[in-house]
């Protein structure tokens, strides 16, 4: 699998796709949907699409892709060869979500939880592949939070489209079988190449599976601790793992939406106490009030440095 | 996610941030580096700090103002700078600082030497005011000066004080104009940009906005002469703005609902289907509500809290 266009650079999320077969453009197609690297502190997440006529369901079952986590890697990238070659019916498109768009989306101001990410990368997928002309009529989902919701919200959006959102879908349906193995043959691409935007030297790989329990993992994170940065941005900032990391070893940062208790934070901010309103006028006017030409900017005066 | 962070108090910085113009900061001997000096901040009679630059008779007196915000710091070269202040380096009419104690030398009704009056035990810095280059060639604009020999002599004059000021208003006005600085009442925040030019601010709101300008550099009874020299009406005191309580009317007729809520007492009307919620509404359902707190958890006991 060719991950150029992502490794080239790793902060932004990218898609890749196979060419779109003709029969998909003409024949009624199913689509599978999953997902890999979900729950790793390091690295992306991925989700995979894969779609074909509904009339080659039993060839893509010839071709014997089953559940990629009963696989080994080696087994994976031979059977992903398969998938790909099946260019004449089968085709796939993959969406590679940055650890760093997953910080930054689960950080930001309103904030955007990773089941919202992951329902909007997979919306967006289906999405593609209408687009690229695929007739969808049947999509198997492996289901992210609850299930009957998640087909709920996915039937609403594409209605036309029989939508089924199943726990363990990837060994229940083929298609999606299929999809999850692109995800995870993209992911163990992209983060064997992974090119570190960080000036690291010689950086250390040996973060073993890159999940929060994983004691190599752990060990890694500490050794890779900037007290000012934090992390390079092949850690997800949002994992709890790296916060407590952050909180107890770097310098606290603050931001000014951080939770803080509501008195505490208007009396740093020197807000007039609620109560004050209430009381009789006069006796509260500031003598040295300043201009509101300095206030308004933010500007004072300093006695000293 | 919710754990308190400790603030740790600021400690003492060793490099700032400054905005200040080359003349400022360039000077041209070596022996004459820019200082920083605390000064008697003549509207608040307080410590105020000002920088002194320009060496070789050609001393030029700057004030130092910060531009401070929560949650800032700065990047600078390969450091971090925990203090995020921004410092400006601006220069001033170093007349506002002598202005304090010729009134209080005034007082007595004498001539005397500025060197005698420009005298602070607590700010030994201000006598550096005499030698800026300003200073003694601008002194007839708030002073009579009388010359006996080889020594000149200055009285307080409150007469050419007014009118001195009263030019220093009318410049501000010139350059809030040109500037396009919003002085009208209604406004309150400076980043908010406008499409329109303000056509309706008159010329009495910026005379009072400059006069507020210029009195955040005179004392408080000279900044009440100048406005009743520029002819501004008295400021009203938030006291009288105030509306009054509102008090319950009475009134001798009986009183009679102004509303009928029988109508609402039949059966169907508890019935009733909810009302369709407006797109507005239907939006806000739609927003990520996880982690948020309810409002009512706002109001619990604080104990709780504390405790963590």
């Amino acid at each position: 699998m060719d991950t150029s266009a992502f490794d080239a650079d790793n902060s932004v999320s990218c898609r890749l796709s196979s060419i779109i077969p003709d029969v998909c453009k003409t024949e009624d197609c199913c689509l599978g949907i999953d997902e890999a690297g979900r729950g790793p502190v390091l690295g992306p997440m991925v989700y995979g699409i894969c779609f074909c006529p509904i009339s080659k369901k039993e060839e893509l079952k010839g071709l014997k892709v089953a559940d990629s986590k009963t696989l080994s890697e080696a087994e994976r990238e031979t059977l992903f060869q398969k998938l790909d070659d099946a260019k004449g019916f089968l085709g796939w498109a993959l969406h590679i979500l940055s650890p760093n768009t997953i910080s930054t989306s689960m950080l930001q101001r309103t904030k955007c939880n990773l089941n919202t990410l992951s329902h909007d990368t997979a919306i967006g997928l289906v999405q593609f592949a209408l687009d690229s002309g695929v007739q969808l009529k049947e999509v198997f989902v492996d289901t992210v939070g609850p299930a009957e919701k998640y087909e709920e919200k996915l039937s609403k959006i594409f209605p036309g489209i029989d939508v089924t959102v199943r726990p363990k879908a990837d060994s229940l349906f083929p298609i999606v079988s299929a999809a999850s193995i692109c995800a995870k043959v993209a992911r163990d691409h992209v983060v064997k190449n992974w090119k570190f935007v960080e000036n690291l030297a010689d950086v250390d790989t040996e973060y073993g599976s890159g999940y929060p329990n994983d004691p190599k993992t752990k060990a890694w994170l500490l050794k890779y601790l900037d007290p000012v940065f934090g992390y390079p941005q092949f850690v997800r900032f949002s994992w709890s793992t790296a916060q407590t990391l952050i909180d107890s070893k770097a310098v606290t940062v603050h931001w000014d939406d951080d939770e803080e208790d509501g008195e505490k934070a208007a009396q740093r901010l020197a807000n007039r106490s609620m109560l004050s309103y209430f009381s009789a006028p006069g006796g509260v006017t500031n003598p040295t009030q300043t201009h509101r030409f300095f206030t308004e900017r933010r500007l004072k005066s300093l006695d000293t440095l | 996610m919710a754990s308190k962070k400790k603030r740790t108090p600021n400690v003492q910085n060793d490099s700032w941030v400054v905005i200040a113009a080359d003349s400022a900061v360039d000077s041209q001997r070596k022996d004459n580096d820019p200082t920083f000096v605390r000064l008697r901040n003549p509207a608040t009679d307080a410590a105020s700090l000002y920088m002194l630059s320009g060496g070789g008779g050609n001393l030029q007196l700057y004030e130092v103002k910060a531009f401070e915000e929560d949650f800032r710091s700065w990047f600078v070269g390969q450091t971090v700078q925990r203090d995020g202040r921004l410092l400006f380096v601006t220069q001033m009419d170093p007349l506002f600082l002598m202005l304090p104690y010729l009134i209080k030398s005034g007082k007595e009704g004498k001539f005397q030497r500025l060197d005698q009056m420009v005298m602070d035990e607590e700010f030994p810095a201000c006598s550096g005011l005499l030698s800026c280059t300003r200073s003694l060639a601008s002194m007839h604009h708030i002073a009579d000066e009388k010359e006996v020999g080889s020594h000149k002599f200055h009285r307080y004059s409150q007469e050419k004080t007014m009118a001195w000021l009263k030019k220093k208003v009318e410049k501000t006005v010139l350059v809030l104009k040109k500037k396009n600085i919003s002085v009208g009442e209604g406004v309150k925040s400076s980043s908010y940009i406008r499409v329109k030019l303000e056509s309706d601010s008159s010329k009495e709101d910026y005379l009072g906005y400059a006069h507020g300008l210029i009195s955040e550099y005179i004392n408080k009874d000279l900044s009440k002469d100048l406005r009743h020299h520029l002819q501004l009406p008295e400021l009203t005191s938030p006291k009288e703005t105030e509306p009054a309580s509102k008090k319950r009317k009475l009134s001798d007729k009986p009183v009679e609902a102004l509303d009928d809520y029988t109508k609402f007492n039949s059966g169907d009307f508890a019935r009733k289907p909810p009302k369709k919620m407006t797109a507005a509404q239907k939006n806000l359902a739609k927003v990520d509500k996880s982690g948020m707190k309810t409002m009512s958890s706002f109001f619990s006991l604080k104990v709780k809290a504390e405790k963590k």
